[in-house]
This record gives C-alpha cells, sequence and structure tokens, in this order.
C-alpha cells in the first residue's frame, strides 16, 4: 500500500490572507513520520517574526513546535531527529541550555551547524517526529 | 521481527542528470528505502548536456527544480508526493526570486522546508535537496 | 515506536562528556537517524583535530560502531550530509569518504557550514535499520 501524504494546518492561527498561500506548509505526515519545517522564533497565532536572543528565539521556537507536534497527535517525545542552524556556533550552548529545558530523555538525535540564516533568524530549527 | 527494509538506487531516465557517475562521485542520484526516497543535493545542470548551467538565480532554480521533477518520476513519484525539502542558497538576498520559482513547482500543500545559506562549490547560485514518498 | 541507540563506546556519548542534549541514534519506523558524528576519540570522548581526511576517518569508524552497534552498517547508509568547513576541501572528502562507501554510496549532500569545536568535517546521517 502506497503511504499517504497530509498537510499539517498551523494550530491556532488565523486564516491567511487572500492571495498569499504560504510557500511551505509546518508540518507534512507521510508514512511513519512527521515532517516538521525549518521553524524561526514567530507568534503562532499571526505569523509575526518575533527576534531575541539564540536563546530567546530557541524558547520560542521549541513551544511553538510543542504546539503543532501536538496538535497533530505527536509529542516532544516523539521526536526522532533534529537539525539547529545557529548563525553562529558560539551560540551553541545557549542554544542548548534552552532545548535541555524541552525534550524529555531520552532526547531525539541531533545536529548543529552553523550557517546564513534568512531575515535576521538567530537559529532555525527543523525536525523529524513519530507522527 | 519486522523484516529489515532494503534500499534501492533511484537513477534518472535523462543520463545527462546522472551527476554523479558524469563526474565519478561516491553518491547515487538518490536512495529508496522502504516508503522514502531521498535525493542527493541537485544543482543547476542543463538537461540536454549534463553541463552546468549558471545565470539569474531565478532560472537556476527553475532548471533544478524541473530536474528534480524529472528525478521523482523517474522513480515513480512525483513532486506531489514531497514530504521536505532543503534549499541552499549562496546569496541570501535571493530568496524572494527563489520563492517566485519555487510557487511554480509547489503550488498547492507544499512540503516541509527549510531554506538557508552557506557557500555553494562551483558557481551554483542553489542546491536542492528532497525526501519523497515513494510511488 | 522511538528506540534508542545508546553509545556502543564510552567516548561516543556526547552527552556525558560535553553536555549536548542528544541520543547518539534514534531508531523508528525502520529507519536509524543518527545525531551529527564528530572526530572525537571512541574511548575517551577527547578531540581529535587533524586534517580532514584524519578527521573524516575519525568520524567514519565512530559511525561504523554505532550502526554495527544498532544491528546495521554503512553499507546501509540512506542519506548523508557531508559538513565540511570549506568547500576548497571537496575533492579531500571525495577521497576519504569512498573508502567507506564502496559497496553501493548512499545519496549525499555536502554542506559547507560551521562545524562546532573548529572540527573540519561532521556526519549527519541516515541508515536502513
Amino acid at each position: 500500500m502506497v503511504a499517504a501524504r497530509k498537510i499539517i494546518p498551523p494550530p491556532g492561527a488565523e486564516p491567511a490572507a487572500v492571495g498569499s498561500p504560504p510557500p511551505a506548509s509546518l508540518a507534512v505526515k507521510g508514512g511513519d513520520f512527521l515532517f516538521v519545517s525549518g521553524l524561526t522564533a514567530v507568534d503562532l497565532k499571526t505569523g509575526a517574526r518575533l527576534h531575541g536572543t539564540t536563546a530567546s528565539e530557541t524558547r520560542q521556537i521549541l513551544a511553538n513546535l510543542k504546539q503543532l507536534l501536538e496538535a497533530a497527535g505527536s509529542s516532544l517525545d516523539r521526536v526522532v531527529k533534529v537539525n539547529v542552524l545557529l548563525h553562529s556556533m558560539l551560540e551553541a550552548p545557549n542554544m542548548n541550555d534552552v532545548y535541555a529545558q524541552f525534550f524529555p530523555d531520552p532526547p531525539p538525535a541531533r545536529t548543529v551547524c552553523g550557517a546564513r540564516l534568512p531575515d535576521g533568524a538567530k537559529v532555525i530549527i527543523e525536525c523529524t517526529a513519530l507522527a | 521481527m519486522t523484516e529489515k527494509l532494503q534500499r534501492s538506487t533511484i537513477e534518472p531516465k535523462n543520463p545527462h542528470l546522472h551527476a554523479s557517475r558524469r563526474s565519478n562521485l561516491p553518491h547515487v542520484p538518490g536512495i529508496r528505502v522502504g516508503d522514502y526516497i531521498f535525493l542527493s543535493g541537485m544543482t543547476p545542470v542543463d538537461p540536454q548536456t549534463g553541463e552546468r548551467s549558471l545565470g539569474p538565480i531565478a532560472e537556476q532554480v527553475r532548471t533544478t527544480l524541473s530536474n528534480m521533477r524529472h528525478m521523482l518520476e523517474s522513480a515513480g513519484s512525483s513532486l506531489d508526493r514531497v514530504v521536505r525539502v532543503h534549499v541552499v542558497l549562496a546569496d541570501i538576498s535571493h530568496m524572494a526570486d527563489m520563492e517566485r520559482v519555487y510557487r511554480e513547482f509547489f503550488p498547492v500543500d507544499p512540503p516541509a522546508r527549510t531554506v538557508w545559506s552557506m557557500q555553494l562549490r562551483f558557481g551554483n547560485g542553489c542546491e536542492i535537496e528532497c525526501v519523497a514518498l515513494a510511488g | 515506536m522511538r528506540e534508542v541507540i545508546a553509545a556502543p563506546r564510552p567516548g561516543l556519548d556526547l552527552r556525558r562528556h560535553y553536555g549536548h542534549h542528544q541520543s547518539p541514534a534514534i531508531r523508528a519506523g525502520g529507519l536509524i537517524f543518527c545525531s551529527g558524528m564528530l572526530p572525537i576519540d571512541p574511548e575517551t570522548g577527547e578531540r581529535r583535530h587533524g586534517t580532514l581526511t584524519s578527521e573524516a576517518h575519525v568520524i567514519l569508524g565512530n559511525l561504523k560502531l554505532l550502526l554495527e552497534a544498532a544491528g546495521s552498517s554503512l553499507d546501509r547508509l540512506v542519506q548523508v550530509h557531508a559538513l565540511i568547513y570549506d568547500s576548497i576541501e571537496y575533492d579531500v572528502l571525495n577521497r576519504v569518504y569512498r573508502q567507506y562507501v564502496a559497496n553501493g554510496p548512499p545519496a549525499r549532500t555536502v554542506w559547507a557550514a560551521q562545524i562546532e569545536a573548529g572540527f573540519k568535517i561532521q556526519l549527519d546521517v541516515i541508515a536502513a535499520a
């Protein structure tokens, strides 16, 4: 049987502005897994960017991720793999300290690296979770 | 006890798009395993010649995504079965141009995506990688 | 269900050595998702800085240990992200990497990224269980 693909709508968001469909779905279910887009620090209701420190952006992202996963019938403890992109690897400990508060033991696999991020984001977090 | 999944190689029907064979590189265009297809990162390559096809970023993105469509269709899948995309741009200021073209390929119910910028080889303006559901 | 693959050698427990909040690998859905592997000594966890080539050998040796402990192997890799500190080392990467994936290499994307601790290479991989 061919695996089905399903878009997960953003939890609690206001309807998208007419004529402006998003370029990416926040999360897509396919087979056993939920594939979550790289998340930046935003207000989930309005989509407004919430710029801050790497730590505060990490906190916002992971709070949003928790909501998103739970709305999709998953949860942070079903995450299998996380990729964290940082604007600078010097910030890795700041990200890690906040990150450790969100993912219960045992944590998922993870890769962290530094890159140039869009729109002045300090951190982007993407993940794959069991649906 | 579940049986182990077997891997198989994805090859493009168009041999010009088999970049790793052309350049004798240690990777395959894609791997199918279980329900999934993992493609190697794709860069703008002229499907008529197999040569690098640079130029304005919009054209590079269009070429790359057309080639990605071909790769998936060669494997019995399609763009609408893509679940995750990574778009790497050499220059982050190219995002808007990339976006305009990207929407043409994923107009409805687009896949999950992460976009960022890194140094790319050979003057490539973009490199795009995806995971899709097998057909 | 999601199953943790524990570090098969004490040095590969990055959480214990470096406080990285991650498991070495997770098995789920018939796949094994590995944390980005670094050039660290598999027994002591000490950093093994060197050339890209020497670091790659340490990483691939560590991945072999990890995947085999999980019932998999380097021959069952499906996707690799090869993070290198500078794309000028692309040919060097290929020369060493090729030695480990001779029996059918997986899909791969090379990322020129900033890697922790000034390492020259990190490998982020998914394998079939």
